[in-house]
C-alpha cells in the first residue's frame, strides 16, 4: 500500500521539523520536509500531500510576535491555495509555532476567514511571562480526526506565548464558538490561558492546531516519568494501578496515528 | 559690562575658586552676587566668606522638594542674579523653579558643568562610570539645565585623555583640571555675547555635523559600492507606535510597555499617511485583536505626548539601541514588511516605549527600568515628563555615521623598547615587547624587505598586518601560558603530619621546596594523557585540531563536543555575551570537520552570591541583574536555535562578582562520510573559493584601538558589546547542513574572535596560503578601516571553502543567507590581503603561525594556612539538613531549568527533572542523537573550585570525578567516556599588579597534573579544551580575582537507553547503599560555610577504586539490578537522599550507625571526624554514589562486589511514606521530616528572573 504523505515545513526558524517528519513515520505517513521558502516557489506540493505539517520552533525568531512574519509569508503567497486544500478536507496540523501560526493566518478557531482581522482569538505571553518547558495533562474537549479514543493525554509544553486570549469584546455566540472548537484543556492553568485552552479545531475537524507537542511523545521513554512507571510496574505487578508504559501508550504518537487512520 | 551670577554648590566648590579666581585675573567680567548651598556645611561657603562674598545657606533636609526651591527662590530673590551657575549643585530643579529663569527665547539662564561628554554619562557617578566603562576619551560638558537630568542645550564641550596606568583619582584629577579651565571660559563668553551666541553657535555646529556626515555617506557610496543598498535612504522618518487598544483602562499604576519603531524609507514616497505601508505596518506589527499602530512622522510625534498626557500619564520613556547595535527585531520587520509585498524600501530600528503614572518621580522610572528595559552600554533610554508644557526632545533614528574610510596606515618599528611596548598598549594589540621586538626582527630580515620590496609594499609592516600578527598571537588564539617555558617551585605537602584539635591550631604541613622547568602544560599534561589513551580508545577520530574533539559514535555518525567560555562580555552585558557565547560555542560545531549538526547544549554558570555584600563598583552590574542576564541570554541563544539545553549548573562564590563565568557548551553530530569523503576533517584545496556566509561586517567586537578615537561622537557604533541572532544562525546552520550533505562544502570553520583573520588564517595552513580581498567584504555600514574588516568579529558568519560557487548561491538565496566570495586558498606560502587588487597585507604563514616566542614564567605554590575551628554538632540535624536544602548552591534549579527548552529535537531521555512530579534532579543528561537508534548520549559536567585555594591538584582530580560519576550514575559506560577541560584562571602572570601571580601558576601547573593522573585512572580522554586566562577585575581600588576555575565536561554512551537510570527512589522496601571510594572531607563544604565553621580537613579519592567502583555499578545497571543511583555532591549524604525523596515521593528509614561506619570506611579518614554523624550526614568527598537496590536483586548485587575492596554499606530502606527519617540503633529520631518540608526549603527563591522580589 502507498503510504499518505505528509508535507512537513522546515527553514526560517522552524525548529522540529526531523522530528515531526521522525514522528509522521512512525505513524504510517511517507513525510516529506520541504523548507517554506521551495513550498511558496511551487504551491502545487500540496496538492499531493494528505497532511500538512507547520512544526514547532521560533519561526523569525519569535521577533514581532511568534507565527507573525510567517504567516505573512504564507498568506501573500499561498493562502488561496491553502484554503482549497483545507476546504478539500486535506489534514492541517500546527504545533506551538505552527499553532501560532494557523492563528495568525486566520485558519483558527475558524478556517472559512479570509482576513485575520475577523480572528476571535489570539496567543500571546504566558500569564507570568515566562517560557515553560514542562509535561502537562490534558483533557480532550473534542472529537477531531486527531484525537479518535483518547480522553486524557500527557505532553510536554514548551512555549512563552501560549495563553489563548478572547477578543475583548467577544459576544456571547464568538464565546461560545471558541468553546465549542476548543479541542484540548489543560487540567492546570499553566499559562493563563483562557479556559485552559490547549488546543483548537476547526469546525470539520481537519485543520488542528495545539501548543503542546505531540512529536516530543512518540517512544515511552521520552515521558518524565517513565522510570518511575516502568520500575513500579515491575515491582507492583499485581496491582493494577499501574499505567502500562509502552511506546503504544505514547500520547504523541497516538495523535500522529489518528490522523494517519482518519485518512482510510 | 559684568554679568551677575549666583553659584549654587552643594560640595567642595573647586570650580567656584576658579571662577572666582578668572574674575580676579580680570578674565572674567562676571559679578558673583551670592553663593548659595544646600548644605550648611559645605567647604564651598567657606571658600565664599573668605572671598567676601554674600552666602546663603537653604537646608534641603527635612522639608519638600517644592518647599526647599520655594525658599531658594526667596533667598536669592533680592541678590536678582542673571544667570545662575551650578558649581556641584546636587539638586535636580524642577521646571517650576526653572521657569523663573527663562529667557526671551525660552531657554533656562541656569548653567550647569557636568564631568562627561553629554549624552554620554549622565548621572551623579560620571567620573566613576566613565572610568569603569573604559573610554580612552571623556570630557567636560557645559550646559543650559532644563528638566530633566544633566541635559539641555550643550553650550561647550572639551575633552581629556585617559592615560595608561590611570586610576579613577588621577583620571578624575585630569577632568578637574579641565573643568576649572573651561568653566569661567565659557562664562565669560556669556559675559561678552550672551546665551544666544553660545546656543546658535552649538546649533550650527550640530546642523553642519550632520551635512559633513551626509557628504561622508555620498562618498562611501561610490567607493563602496556593494553597500549602496544601505546607505541612499533619504532621511525620510517615521516613528511607529504599537498601542493597546485599551490604553485609557491600562494607567492603573503598573508601566505600559510598548513597542516602538524608527522607520527611513527611501524616497519621499512613503509618508505617514501612506496607505499601502500603513496596511503593511498594521499587518506585520500589530496584533489586530488587542493593538492599534500610530504611524506618524518624526515631527508629528508631539501627537503622542499631548495623547497619553490626556490619558493621565506622567512619564513617557523611550529606548532604542545605540547606533550599530545588532537590532534582530527590527532586520525582522524590515523582511516582513517586504513579504507584505511592500515595494517601498524601509530601512527599521526597533525599540520600546514605556508609559508612567505619576506614582514613581523619575529617578524611581530611571532604576526601575536600568537593566530590566535598557542596558547603558547597548540602549540609549530618554525619559520625557508628560506634564512639562514644552516639547520633549524625542529619539530620533539611530543612524550609524561614520567619518570616510581610513587608507592602511605603515606602522614603523624601528622604535626603542620603550616605544614598541607603548604602541602595542596604544594599539591593544596585546603583544609583550618580547614579541614585538620579534615582529621588528621579522621585518628587518633582508628577503622579508627584498620581498616586501618587489612587491610594492614598505619595508614596515601595515595596520592590517600588524593587527593579523596580534591577533593570530593573541593568548585566547595561541593559548601562550599553556604553552609556555614554566620554572616551578613545587611544594611538597605531608598530610599524614598534620596536626589537628577541636579547639583550633594551626595545621602544620611541611613543605620541601623541590624545582623543575615544564615545557607547555599543554603538551606535557593535556594532550600527554589523551596520547597515552589513544592506544586503547579507537574511537578518538580527531582530537585537539578542530574547532571541537570527534568521537566515533557508530558505523556511520561521529558525535562532536566543544565547551567555551564568554566571560568578560557577559560582565560588561549579561544578555548580549551569554547569547553570544552560546551562538559562538554553535558556530564551533557547525565548523566541525565538514560541518556538524549541534545536538545538546549544556551550559554551566559561577556567580557570586544574589545577596554578595562585596562592594559595589561602578563597573560592575548589580549581582542579580548578571544572572537574569546570563539566563535569559542562554535561553534565547539555545531556544530559538532548537537545540536542547539537556545539562548544566549554577554555582554561587563571591570571588566571581566583577567576572561571572559563563561555559557554553554544545555537542553535535556529523558523518563519518560526506560524498564520498571523510567527514571529521577538511580537504581545502588549491584554487578553492574562500566562500563567507552569514551576517555582515560592522564594527563589532573590534578590541582595536580606533575606538577611543570615536567616543567623541555618540553616533559611534558600539563596538565593545555584540548581540548574537539565534535566527540568523538557524537559517546558517540549516543552510550550511544541506550544502554539506550536497558535497558543496571542501571545508569550513567559524568567524569567532579574531574573524576572518582568524578563520582564514587557520583554513590557509590547509593549502598553504591564502588571498583575501576585503572589497568583496559585505559591510553593515560604510567607513570600516581595512583591518577592522579583517579582524571584526561579527556574528554569526561561517568561512567555507568551495569550488561549487553557484550551487551554493542558489542554496544561500533559499535559505535567505547572505553568501559572498572573498577570496581564494592557494599554495602561495603567504597569508595576503588586498583591497580591489592591490595588496595591503603580507604575511608569511609561518612566521604567523609559528613565529610567536615562547613565554618564560615563573610558578611558586604555597600551601595555605588555614587554622581549623569547628564546633560541637548542631542540636537539630533537621534543622542543618533544611538550610543546606535551602542554600544557594543546593537548591533547586527549576526555575531555570523550565525556561530552557531541554527536549527539542525528540532525542530526549534523561532530562533535568525527572520523576512523576517532575521534581527529581538528575546528576547527568541522556539523549538519543539518533532517533530510532537504541543508544543514548551521556552529557554531565563536574567543577569543584571550592578547593582550589586548598589544593588545586585535588580540585581538579574532584572535577574529573564529578564528570565521570555523574555520567555513570545514569547509565553510562565508563569505558565510552571522553571529556573536554575548560581552565578559567585569574591572571597566572606575575606582574606590579598582580603579585600573586606565581601562586596561581603554581596552582594551574598542580590542576594540570591532578588533570592528567585522573584521566589517565579512568581512561577517559580529553578531546578537546579551551582555557581563560585574565579573570581579574582591577579597577585601581580592589582587585578581585575568580577562583581557579576547571570545568570538566563529559560526554560518554548509554548502549541502550532502556538501560539508563534516573536517581529517584523507586519503591518500598527497596534497599539503600552507599557506596564510595574515598573519604570525606569538611574543608570548603557547603555544611561547615553554614555553620561558619572553617577547616583545612580535606576529602581524598583513590582513583584505582574509584574507576573500579564505577566499573562494577556499570554491570549491575547492565545486568537491571540498580532502582536509582545519585551522586553526592555538595551538602553530602543527607541532601542526596533528600532529593531523592523530593524527586520521589517516597520516603527514607536511615541508620546512624551504618552511615558513620560507612563515611569512616573511607580511605583516609580523619581523626577529627570521627564519631561525628555530622560529619557523616554532610560532609563532602569524591567517588560517593547512593543507590538503591531492590529486595529481589539483593544477593546478584552483592555478589558483585564480593572481590573488590570498595566499601558499600547498606544505610537504610526505601519506605512508602515521604518521609526523610533517621534513628539510631537506641531508637533515638535524629531526622524526621516530611518531603512537604523539604521541599520547601529545596525549592528556594532565587534571583534568576526579573520579577524576583527579595
Amino acid at each position: 500500500m502507498n503510504k499518505p504523505q505528509a508535507l512537513v515545513l522546515s527553514g526560517d526558524g522552524i525548529n522540529c521539523a526531523s522530528e515531526t517528519a521522525h514522528g509522521l513515520e512512525l505513524a504510517g505517513f511517507k513525510a516529506v520536509v520541504s523548507h517554506t521558502s521551495d513550498l511558496l516557489t511551487n504551491p502545487a506540493a500540496l496538492t499531493g500531500a494528505s497532511l500538512l505539517a507547520l512544526p514547532g520552533g521560533f519561526s523569525f525568531g519569535d521577533e514581532i510576535a511568534s507565527g507573525k512574519v510567517l504567516a505573512v509569508k504564507i498568506r501573500h503567497k499561498m493562502l488561496d491555495l491553502l484554503h482549497q486544500y483545507i476546504d478539500k478536507g486535506g489534514l492541517v496540523l500546527g504545533i506551538c509555532n505552527g499553532f501560532q501560526t494557523l492563528v495568525q493566518l486566520g485558519l483558527l478557531p475558524n478556517s472559512n476567514q479570509t482576513d485575520g482581522d475577523n480572528s476571535t482569538v489570539s496567543l500571546r505571553h504566558n500569564a507570568g511571562g515566562k517560557f515553560i518547558n514542562r509535561w502537562v495533562e490534558m483533557s480532550v474537549t473534542q472529537n477531531t480526526p486527531f484525537l479518535t479514543s483518547l480522553q486524557t493525554i500527557s505532553l510536554p509544553i514548551r512555549h512563552g506565548e501560549g495563553k489563548i486570549e478572547i477578543k475583548p469584546d467577544a459576544k456571547a455566540d464568538e464565546i461560545a464558538f471558541v468553546q465549542n472548537q476548543t479541542a484540548l484543556t489543560y487540567h492546570q492553568d499553566v499559562n493563563g490561558s483562557f479556559e485552559r485552552i490547549a488546543a483548537l479545531t476547526n469546525a470539520k475537524g481537519n485543520v488542528f492546531g495545539l501548543m503542546p507537542h505531540p512529536e516530543a511523545f512518540v517512544r515511552h521513554s521520552q515521558h518524565p516519568a517513565y522510570q518511575a512507571y516502568k520500575h513500579a510496574a515491575a515491582d507492583r505487578k499485581a496491582e493494577n494501578t499501574i499505567v502500562c508504559f509502552e511506546n503504544k501508550f505514547a500520547d504523541g504518537l497516538v495523535i500522529l496515528k489518528n490522523a494517519r487512520f482518519s485518512l482510510n | 559690562m559684568a554679568i551677575k551670577i549666583a553659584v549654587l554648590v552643594s560640595g567642595r566648590g573647586s570650580n567656584l575658586e576658579a571662577i572666582l579666581e578668572s574674575i580676579e585675573k580680570n578674565e572674567l567680567a562676571a559679578q558673583v552676587v551670592a553663593v548659595l548651598s544646600n548644605n550648611p556645611d559645605s567647604y564651598a561657603l567657606k571658600i565664599a566668606r573668605k572671598h567676601n562674598l554674600p552666602v546663603v545657606a537653604v537646608d534641603h533636609r527635612g522639608i519638600s522638594r517644592k518647599e526647599h526651591e520655594k525658599l531658594v527662590l526667596q533667598a536669592l530673590k533680592p541678590f536678582a542674579p542673571e544667570y545662575l551657575v551650578l558649581a556641584g549643585y546636587m539638586r535636580i530643579l524642577s521646571g517650576e523653579f526653572l521657569s523663573h529663569y527663562k529667557d526671551s527665547n525660552g531657554y533656562f539662564k541656569v548653567i550647569n558643568i557636568h564631568p562627561s561628554l553629554l549624552p554620554a554619562f549622565p548621572g551623579k557617578s560620571a567620573y566613576e562610570d566613565a572610568f569603569s566603562y573604559g573610554v580612552k576619551i571623556s570630557g567636560i560638558t557645559i550646559h543650559l539645565v532644563d528638566e530633566q537630568v544633566d541635559h539641555g542645550p550643550i553650550l561647550a564641550q572639551a575633552i581629556f585623555e585617559r592615560q595608561p596606568g590611570d586610576t579613577l583619582e588621577t583620571f578624575q584629577a585630569r577632568g578637574l583640571a579641565v573643568e576649572h579651565k573651561l568653566f569661567p571660559q565659557v562664562l565669560s563668553k556669556i559675559a561678552a555675547g550672551g546665551l544666544a551666541s553660545l546656543i546658535d553657535e552649538t546649533k550650527t555646529e550640530s546642523s553642519t555635523n550632520k551635512n559633513s556626515a551626509k557628504e561622508d555617506s555620498a562618498k562611501e557610496d561610490s567607493e563602496n559600492p556593494a553597500d549602496a543598498d544601505d546607505t541612499d535612504l533619504v532621511e525620510e522618518s517615521l516613528c511607529v507606535a504599537v498601542v493597546p487598544k485599551n490604553l485609557a483602562a491600562r494607567n492603573n499604576g503598573t508601566p505600559v510597555e510598548m513597542p516602538l519603531y524608527w522607520l527611513n524609507t527611501k524616497g519621499a514616497t512613503a509618508a505617514a499617511e501612506d496607505e499601502k505601508l500603513l496596511a503593511a505596518l498594521k499587518e506585520v506589527l500589530a496584533d489586530s485583536l488587542l493593538e492599534n499602530v500610530l504611524c506618524v512622522s518624526a515631527q508629528d510625534r508631539q501627537q503622542w505626548v499631548t495623547q497619553w498626557q490626556d490619558l493621565g500619564f506622567k512619564w513617557f520613556a523611550e529606548r532604542q539601541y545605540l547606533p550599530g547595535v545588532t537590532d534582530n527585531l527590527a532586520r525582522t520587520v524590515e523582511e516582513a514588511l517586504h513579504l507584505s509585498g511592500l515595494a517601498t524600501k524601509v530601512k527599521v530600528a526597533s525599540g520600546s516605549a514605556y508609559l508612567f503614572n505619576d506614582e514613581m518621580n523619575i529617578k524611581e522610572v530611571d532604576s526601575f527600568c536600568r537593566y530590566r528595559h535598557y542596558h547603558p552600554v547597548t540602549d540609549k533610554f530618554r525619559i520625557h515628563d508628560l506634564k512639562m508644557p514644552f516639547p520633549p526632545k524625542l529619539l530620533e533614528f539611530p543612524a550609524v555615521h561614520l567619518p570616510s574610510t581610513p587608507e592602511p596606515e605603515l606602522i614603523a618599528l624601528d622604535l626603542p623598547d620603550s616605544e614598541l611596548e607603548n604602541l602595542s598598549r596604544k594599539r591593544t594589540l596585546a603583544l609583550n615587547l618580547v614579541e614585538m621586538q620579534t615582529i621588528r626582527k621579522h621585518f628587518e630580515q633582508k628577503d622579508v624587505i627584498a620581498l616586501r620590496a618587489e612587491e610594492n609594499l614598505s619595508q614596515w609592516p601595515t595596520d592590517v598586518e600588524l593587527e593579523v600578527i596580534a591577533q593570530t598571537w593573541s593568548e585566547h588564539c595561541k593559548h601562550k601560558i599553556f604553552n609556555a617555558v614554566i620554572h616551578d617551585k613545587m611544594a611538597h605537602v605531608k598530610e599524614s603530619t598534620m596536626t589537628m584539635s577541636m579547639a583550633g591550631t594551626i595545621s602544620g604541613k611541611p613543605v620541601q621546596s623541590n624545582e623543575r622547568t615544564i615545557t607547555s602544560l599543554y603538551k606535557s599534561y593535556v594532550q600527554a594523557a589523551t596520547k597515552q589513551l589513544a592506544a586503547k580508545r579507537s574511537d578518538l577520530l580527531s582530537v585537539f585540531v578542530d574547532n571541537a574533539g570527534v568521537i566515533k559514535w557508530n558505523d556511520d555518525w561521529g558525535i562532536c563536543f566543544k565547551v567555551e567560555t564568554h566571560n568578560s562580555p557577559s560582565a560588561l552585558e549579561p544578555y548580549g555575551g551569554a547569547l553570544t557565547g552560546i551562538l559562538g560555542v554553535n558556530r564551533d560545531i557547525l565548523g566541525t570537520g565538514l560541518g556538524a549538526k549541534p545536538i545538546c547544549n549544556t551550559d554551566v554558570f559561577c556567580f557570586a552570591y544574589p545577596a554578595s555584600d562585596l562592594p559595589n563598583r561602578p563597573t560592575m552590574l548589580p549581582a542579580t541583574s548578571i544572572i537574569q542576564g546570563v539566563r535569559k541570554g542562554v535561553q534565547d541563544g539555545g531556544n530559538k536555535s532548537g537545540i536542547p539545553t539537556v545539562n548544566g549548573a549554577v554555582y554561587f562564590n563571591n570571588g566571581y562578582r566583577a567576572k561571572p563565568l559563563v561555559f557554553c557548551g554544545t555537542g553535535g553530530i556529523l558523518p563519518l562520510s560526506v560524498a564520498g569523503q571523510c567527514g571529521y576533517e577538511k580537504h581545502t584545496t588549491d584554487g578553492d573559493s574562500i566562500v563567507m556566509v552569514g551576517g555582515r561586517v560592522g564594527k563589532d567586537g573590534i578590541h582595536g584601538a580606533t575606538f577611543s578615537s570615536e567616543a567623541l561622537n555618540i553616533d559611534s557604533p558600539m563596538s565593545a558589546v555584540q548581540i548574537g541572532d539565534p535566527f540568523t544562525q538557524k537559517r546558517v546552520t540549516d543552510f550550511i547542513l544541506e550544502a554539506r550533505d550536497a558535497g558543496l562544502i571542501s571545508g569550513i570553520t567559524d568567524n569567532g574572535a579574531g574573524g576572518l583573520s582568524s578563520s582564514v588564517g587557520e583554513m590557509a595552513q590547509i593549502t598553504g596560503g591564502a588571498t583575501l580581498e576585503v572589497n568583496s567584504i559585505p559591510l553593515k555600514y560604510p567607513g570600516l578601516a581595512d583591518y577592522e574588516i579583517v579582524i571584526s568579529e561579527s556574528q554569526e558568519r561561517m568561512t567555507l571553502s568551495s569550488t561549487k560557487i553557484d550551487q551554493l548561491k542558489e542554496l544561500a538565496a533559499k535559505h535567505s543567507v547572505v553568501l559572498t566570495v572573498i577570496g581564494t586558498f592557494n599554495k602561495s606560502g603567504f597569508f595576503r590581503i588586498t583591497r580591489e587588487g592591490k595588496t595591503v597585507g603580507l604575511l608569511d604563514l609561518k612566521f604567523l603561525h609559528d613565529g610567536a616566542p615562547r613565554l618564560e614564567l615563573e610558578a611558586h605554590w604555597q600551601p595555605p594556612v588555614t587554622i581549623d575551628k569547628i564546633e560541637q554538632p548542631p542540636k537539630d540535624l533537621g534543622e542543618a539538613l533544611l538550610r543546606l536544602l535551602n542554600h544557594p548552591n543546593i537548591c533547586s534549579r527549576e526555575p531555570v531549568i523550565r525556561q530552557y527548552d531541554h527536549e527539542v529535537q525528540g532525542g530526549s531521555v534523561v532530562k533535568p527533572l525527572m520523576g512523576r512530579e517532575q521534581t527529581a534532579p538528575c546528576d547527568a543528561a541522556v539523549i538519543q542523537p539518533i532517533l530510532g537508534d537504541a543508544s543514548g548520549l551521556v552529557v554531565s559536567n563536574g567543577l569543584c573550585p571550592q578547593l582550589s585555594d586548598f589544593d588545586a591538584h585535588l580540585m581538579a582530580i574532584c572535577a574529573v570525578d564529578e564528570a565521570v560519576r555523574n555520567a555513570v550514575c545514569v547509565g553510562a559506560d565508563p569505558s565510552s567516556l571522553a571529556l573536554l577541560d575548560n581552565f578559567c584562571w585569574p591572571d597566572p602572570v606575575a606582574s606590579p599588579s598582580n603579585t600573586d601571580g606565581k601562586r596561581k601558576l603554581g596552582q594551574l601547573v598542580q590542576a594540570c597534573e591532578g588533570l592528567y593522573e585522573a584521566v589517565l585512572a579512568y581512561n577517559a580522554p580529553l578531546i578537546s579544551g579551551k582555557d581563560s586566562m585574565k579573570n581579574d577585575f582591577d579597577d585601581g581600588a580592589i582587585r578581585i580575582s575568580i577562583p581557579p576555575t576547571l570545568l570538566i565536561s563529559a560526554i560518554g554512551k548509554v548502549p541502550d537507553i532502556e538501560q539508563v537510570v534516573t536517581m529517584e527512589f523507586k519503591a518500598t522496601g527497596d534497599h539503600i547503599f552507599l557506596v564510595s571510594a574515598g573519604a570525606l572531607g569538611l574543608a570548603a563544604t557547603t555544611y561547615a560555610q553554614s555553620m561558619k565553621w572553617t577547616s583545612s580537613i580535606l576529602p581524598e579519592l583513590n582513583l584505582e577504586a574509584a574507576a573500579a567502583a564505577y566499573q562494577i555499578i556499570y554491570a549491575a545497571m547492565q545486568k537491571n539490578l540498580v532502582q536509582s543511583c545519585h551522586d553526592l555532591s555538595e551538602g553530602g549524604l543527607a541532601v542526596a537522599v533528600s532529593e531523592c525523596i523530593i524527586g520521589s515521593g517516597f520516603g527514607a528509614d536511615l541508620n546512624a550507625e551504618a552511615i558513620v561506619r560507612a563515611a569512616e570506611s573511607g580511605a583516609r579518614y580523619h581523626d577529627l571526624l570521627r564519631e561525628r554523624l555530622d560529619f557523616a550526614l554532610f560532609g563532602e568527598g569524591p567517588a560517593r554514589m547512593l543507590i538503591s537496590v531492590s529486595p529481589k536483586n539483593l544477593s546478584a548485587w552483592q555478589a558483585l562486589w564480593q572481590d573488590s575492596e570498595i566499601s558499600v554499606i547498606e544505610i537504610g530502606k526505601v519506605t512508602g511514606f515521604g518521609v526523610f527519617k533517621l534513628q539510631s540503633e537506641k531508637q533515638n529520631e535524629l531526622i524526621n521530616l516530611g518531603v512537604i518540608n523539604l521541599k520547601q526549603a529545596w525549592q528556594a527563591k532565587l534571583p534568576f528572573d526579573e520579577d524576583f522580589h527579595e
